[in-house]
Order: C-alpha cells, then structure tokens, then sequence
C-alpha cells in the first residue's frame, strides 16, 4: 500500500497530484524525447522526486511549476545524454514525406517531426508555449533563461516551421500536380 | 489552413500515459525508502550554523595564538634560566681562580 503523503501547502495528497499532473508531465517528456518508454520513465522519475520534495512546495501553483521545471529539464539532459541521433538542425533536417498542405492530422505528424528536430532549448520552448501556452516570461522562469532569449528563440523557430512546412507544402501540392 | 500556432497546440496537445502510469508511480514509492528530511532545511538554521561555524574558528585561531605565544614564553625563560646557571657557573670559577691567586 503507497504510503500516502500530502503537503498541506499544496492542499492535495500524493496520488491526487499524480493523477492530476501526469499528462502535463509524461507530454513535456513525450514531446521532448520522442519516446514512450523513455518518456514515461522519466515522468515516473520525476514523480518520484516530487514525492521527495512535498514538503518543501508551497501552493498547487508552486507544484505545478516545480513539476513542469524537474520535467524540461530531465528531459533536456536526457535528450543530450541519449544523442541517439546526431543533433541536426531544423534547416538540415529531413523534410516529412506525404503530407498534404490541408490542415489534416499528417500536417500534425509533420509538425511534430519539424518539432522534434529543433535544437534541444528551441523545442523546449515550443512545448512550453504550445503545449502548455505559457506565456514568454513564465517560460523563462521554468527554464531559467533570460525572457529575451525565450522570445528570440521563440520567434526564430516559428519562422523556421513555417518555412520548412510551407516547403514540404510544396513538395506535396508538386506530387499531387504530378499524379494529374 | 489553420495558422501554425494553431497547428502546434493542436500537434502538441497534451497526451496521456498509460493507464496504470499513476498506480506504477505510487508502486515505485512505497517500494522507495524513506528518505529522511535533513534537519537543517531553514534558512535561518543554516545562517546560526555558519555563524556559529565561524565563531568557533575565530575562537580557536584565538585560542592557538595565544597557546603560541605562551610556549613562547616559556622558551624564553627557559633559556634566560639557562643562560643564569651558566653564568653563576662562570661567576663561582672566576671567584674561584680570583681566591687561588691572592693566596
């Protein structure tokens, strides 16, 4: 039987917290590693130290940010640490193949593999603002970087998804002209 | 077409983990040993400890000053002492030769 552990403080007991921040958690993981196995390992990890420092967390608004920091971090270590791949940017990276210019969900997956070939700081600030919208200077405080970087990055890698999707777009409506 | 931040929160939306990721979590904690809070986690304790640290090295740095100095005395009239004796000693053959002569 888990031994049940609260923080007055963050007004939940252990297990409710789990269940209430386990998506956010395993998603940063998700989106960062690109790896299920590994993602929810690291999550359980990351859980496991959230146990360790209860006591020492404020407000459900500290847990929160605690958690979603524990998490990019881990993450980004274990992004480097893994270097499964050899890092590539996002200007060298393959383009995604099939994928039409509509919004449907291949343009997710294309989206998601132009994510996951930014560099390491760079997707961890599109995850941020995108999967959690946070805002740029909540975003630097979970990351502990300037805000000016988070916004300069920020905008830099939107221009490089939008120039690698518009020609991937290309590439599709040039398939498609072709089969015609 | 949606514009692409659009794009990106509906590609990065939130995912779930596997259904049993809370029970594995809590399993994981109960098997994990109880990890003892460390008694000093205030800051004002870790400031008295600090300060507390440095007035003890103040206090002994003081102490063996003062210990050095005083073997140093000690040295010192130890060899005035010795000097004395051998003086007195020197004083007596010369009184003593000085004795011889006259008679």
């Amino acid at each position: 039987m888990p031994r049940r552990t609260s923080s007055p403080a963050a007004g939940l007991d252990f297990a409710s917290l789990v269940r209430q921040h386990q998506a956010m958690v395993f998603s940063i993981a998700w989106h960062l590693l690109r790896d299920r196995a590994v993602a929810e390992e690291l999550a359980q990890d990351v859980f496991l130290s959230l146990h360790q420092h209860l006591g020492e967390l404020e407000s459900p608004e500290h847990v929160q940010f605690w958690l979603r920091r524990v998490t990019s971090n881990r993450a980004l270590d274990e992004a480097r640490r893994r270097q499964r791949r050899p890092m590539v940017s996002l200007e060298n990276a393959p383009e995604p193949v099939a994928v039409t210019p509509q919004g449907d969900p291949l343009l997710g997956t294309a989206l998601k593999k132009l994510v996951a070939a930014l560099p390491g700081k760079s997707r961890a600030i599109v995850i941020l603002r995108y999967q959690e919208d946070l805002d740029p200077a909540e975003i630097a405080r979970v990351l502990g970087i300037p805000v000016g970087t988070v916004k300069s990055q920020l905008q830099r890698a939107l221009a490089l998804l939008r120039e690698k999707l518009s020609r991937v777009a290309g590439q599709a409506s040039g398939l498609s002209h072709g089969k015609e | 077409m949606a514009s692409l931040e659009d794009e990106l929160r509906s590609a990065l939306r939130r995912q779930a983990p596997s259904p049993d990721f809370a029970e594995r979590v809590l399993a994981r904690v109960a098997a994990a040993p109880v990890r003892r809070t460390p008694r000093v986690s205030q800051p004002w304790v870790r400031w008295v400890a600090a300060m507390a640290a440095a007035l003890l090295l103040a206090a002994g740095s003081l102490e063996y000053r003062h210990y050095r100095g005083e073997r140093a005395k000690d040295q010192v009239l130890l060899a005035v002492r010795i000097a004395g004796s051998k003086l007195n000693k020197a004083q007596k053959k010369v009184h003593m030769l000085a004795h011889r002569s006259n008679s």
